[in-house]
């Protein structure tokens, strides 16, 4: 064991020493082995970041969320579409026993001029006094759509909205009068600030948008379809439970009106197959890259045995046994290869920290991918410089000392 | 086998037959053509022998010395190394051998370019599992022996030609082989470096009973050696011996030459006839 120790020791300087005069060669292998690592843990990192953060937004949604939406798919000839209306939807949760609270929108699009500045250019929501309470949106001043405002043109904006109102000189915009499309709508609330969240499978955009009645969205918008509603459901009903009994009770309005139900245990699971997606994706890119890279240090290493003859040949004079070279040529490879994976791993963790920057989550940084990623990296070196080294033993010391 | 031995080799004292090759063949086959080059050579050297090998070029003197350091196998023939027989040894053992018994002088001195001095000396403990202190240590002792002890940081290619081969003399002696082989140690030196690398082998000889073989194409190289053979149609004749060959007389130590009495031999034939011996 002592005489192994000595022989690893010794040859690691001696690796680092003569990977350092190869510098082309080093550094093209690095590179080959750092981008293959950097996918492993950019792959893993992203898998724990993303769930960590479907567990976080779920917990914040509140796991008995269900969102209805018209189904894709209906309208045959002879059997005209159903429209989801206003009617059909108003006493849901009143009617319908498995769904606790209703909250249906109707989406349009809007110009907002105030003082006849341009301030926005999204959507108006027609929406009801449950909708922020569901939806988690606060008010930052004022208060939200009331049921009480009835065919009234009050509105509550989001919070870019206000700020360019701020900016046009509307104080904290409550009670200012904002143009929508043509109409003079008074402002009642302003929202803070609401970070999208991407559990949901429609777009809020809250930010952009101004809110107003549900019954006086009817009245400005050309078409006032509702194009969700998002409600909470009796979890312990189930969610087949609820969606049936929904179904039947739209089917009683209009026999024609199909709805596809998502609870949030759909959507976590929707969620979990696009990341499996993505996973793949990544894991196809990393492992090719490392497949690459491998034959990268392969290649190396070859070209290294065929530089280092004389050395080999020298070394089997003095005492070397075959198995000495062929460790000498694995520890070389496999320190090469450790140099790229921790360089592969600082990529790595750099190009999640960027994603999870530009999608706007939590970045933080997974052990598991930094262990798996510098044992992955030295597990290639020694497969990879296994035949080279192999390669190396096998020479003949006579012909490998007289050189080339 | 221990998994630590001693740096000491076991160049007993007194052991006539340290080298002993009976019927030595070897025969190399290119495509259907076969060359034996080695015809059944009979070899012995003692203890502190200190042996020139001559003979023109492709006479198979390399092949002989190949043979002798372990490198190769003859084709048939015995050979006992101190008292041990090698021709059956597997080759992990060969390579323990090696290590054990035999120091390798070459004319290119095969130093590692990314090795300092005192680093490419320890190259053989390296091999022995010996522990850094103690490798560096025993580095230091030798390189000092061979006159090098301010050049230990030195990469081989900060050395000149003589200092180069010092330092692979240094590396050979590291292990304490019994068995010394150079092949052409002084070809690629001028004629007084040669004399100064023969002075120190000399010396090596003389001070710690190192067997030593040389082949070389130089005459007052080999008349610088107690014993010179000639190898000539794959066979091998002792054309001249200060002293009788070890096999002739056991137990004998051989005749004690100065080093510097050596290095006048070599200098006394430094002339114009340097080189130009007959091939
Ligand atoms: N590996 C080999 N294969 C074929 N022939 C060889 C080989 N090694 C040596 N020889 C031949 O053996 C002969 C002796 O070579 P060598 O021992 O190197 O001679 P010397 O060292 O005396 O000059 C030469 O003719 C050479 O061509
Ligand atoms: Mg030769």
């Amino acid at each position: 064991m002592a005489r192994i120790a000595s022989i690893v020791r010794a040859n690691a300087r001696e690796a680092v020493e003569s990977l350092r005069k190869a510098r082309l060669r080093t550094l093209l292998g690095l590179v080959g082995v750092m981008i293959g690592i950097s996918s492993v843990i950019a792959m893993i990192s992203l898998g724990e970041i993303a769930k960590a953060q479907a567990r976080k937004e779920f917990e914040a949604l509140g796991t008995d969320i269900m969102v209805l939406r018209k189904s894709h798919d209906q309208g045959s000839p002879g059997h005209p579409a159903g429209v989801l209306e206003w009617s059909h939807v108003e006493r849901l949760s009143a009617e319908v026993d498995s769904i606790r609270l209703a909250a249906p929108r109707i989406l349009g699009h809007g110009s907002f001029r105030y003082q006849g500045r341009k301030v926005g250019n999204e959507s108006i929501q027609g929406v009801t006094e449950t909708f922020a309470r569901i939806n988690q949106l606060s008010a930052a001043s004022g208060r939200f759509i009331s049921d009480l405002d009835v065919g009234r043109f009050f509105c509550v904006v989001g919070s870019g909205i206000a700020a360019r109102m701020r900016e046009a000189g509307a104080g904290t915009a409550v009670g200012e009068l904002l143009e929508v499309n043509e109409h003079v709508f008074t402002v009642v609330g302003v929202l803070d600030f609401h970070q999208e969240s991407y559990a949901l499978p429609f777009q809020l955009m809250a930010n952009e948008s101004v809110f107003v009645p549900m019954s006086t969205a009817e009245r400005v918008l050309a078409s006032p379809e509702i194009d969700v509603v998002v409600t909470r459901f009796d979890t312990d009903a189930g969610h087949d439970a609820a969606t049936d009994e929904v179904q039947a009770y739209l089917h009683g309005k209009d026999p024609g009106l199909d709805v596809d139900a998502v609870s949030a245990r759909q959507l976590i699971a929707q969620m979990e197959s696009q990341m499996r997606i993505f996973t793949l994706l990544l894991a196809a890119v990393g492992s090719i890259s490392l497949v690459v890279g491998g034959i990268g240090i392969m290649n190396i290493m070859l070209v290294s045995v065929v530089e280092r003859r004389r050395e080999i040949g020298l070394r089997r004079a003095i005492g070397a046994r075959r198995r000495d070279i062929q460790g000498q040529f694995l520890v070389e490879s496999a320190i090469l290869t450790t140099a790229g994976g921790l360089l592969g791993v600082l990529l790595g963790l750099l190009a999640t920290y960027a994603i999870c920057r530009f999608i706007g989550w939590e970045f933080s940084i997974s052990m598991f991918s930094v262990m798996s990623g510098i044992a992955t990296a030295t597990f290639m070196g020694l497969l990879f410089g296994f035949q080279p080294a192999r390669q190396a033993a096998k020479l003949n010391p006579i012909e490998a000392l007289a050189g080339d | 086998m221990p998994a630590r031995e001693s740096l000491s080799g076991p160049g007993a004292p007194g052991n006539a037959r340290m080298l002993h090759l009976t019927g030595i063949r070897k025969s190399y086959r290119i495509g259907p053509v076969e060359t034996e080059v080695l015809r059944g050579v009979d070899f012995q050297a003692g203890a502190g022998d200190f042996v020139s090998i001559m003979g023109p070029s492709g006479s198979g003197k390399t092949t002989l010395m190949n043979i002798i350091g372990l490198l190769d196998r003859p084709t048939s023939g015995t050979y006992f190394l101190n008292g041990q027989d090698v021709s059956r040894m597997r080759d992990d053992r060969l390579s323990h051998m090696r290590n054990r018994h035999i120091g390798f002088v070459f004319q290119s001195f095969q130093l590692l370019p990314q090795l300092t001095a005192l680093e490419n000396i320890c190259l053989p403990l390296v091999y022995r599992g010996a522990r850094r202190p103690e490798m560096k240590r025993r580095a230091q002792a030798i390189l000092e022996r061979v006159g090098m002890n301010h050049r230990a940081g030195h990469r081989p290619d900060q050395l000149s030609g003589g200092q180069k081969q010092r330092i692979a003399i240094a590396r050979a002696l590291a292990g304490d082989p019994a068995v010394l082989l150079a092949d052409e140690p002084t070809g690629a030196l001028d004629t007084d470096t040669a004399a100064d690398i023969m002075e120190l082998l000399v010396e090596t000889n003389r001070s710690h009973g190192v067997t030593i073989l040389i082949i070389t194409h130089d005459p007052a190289v080999a008349r610088g050696c107690i014993r010179q053979v000639r190898i000539r149609d794959g066979r091998i004749s002792e054309s001249h011996s200060r002293n009788p060959p070890c096999g002739a007389v056991e137990g004998e130590g051989p005749v004690v030459e100065t080093g510097a009495q050596a290095r006048a031999a070599v200098q006394g034939a430094g002339g114009p006839n340097r080189g130009k011996w007959p091939e």
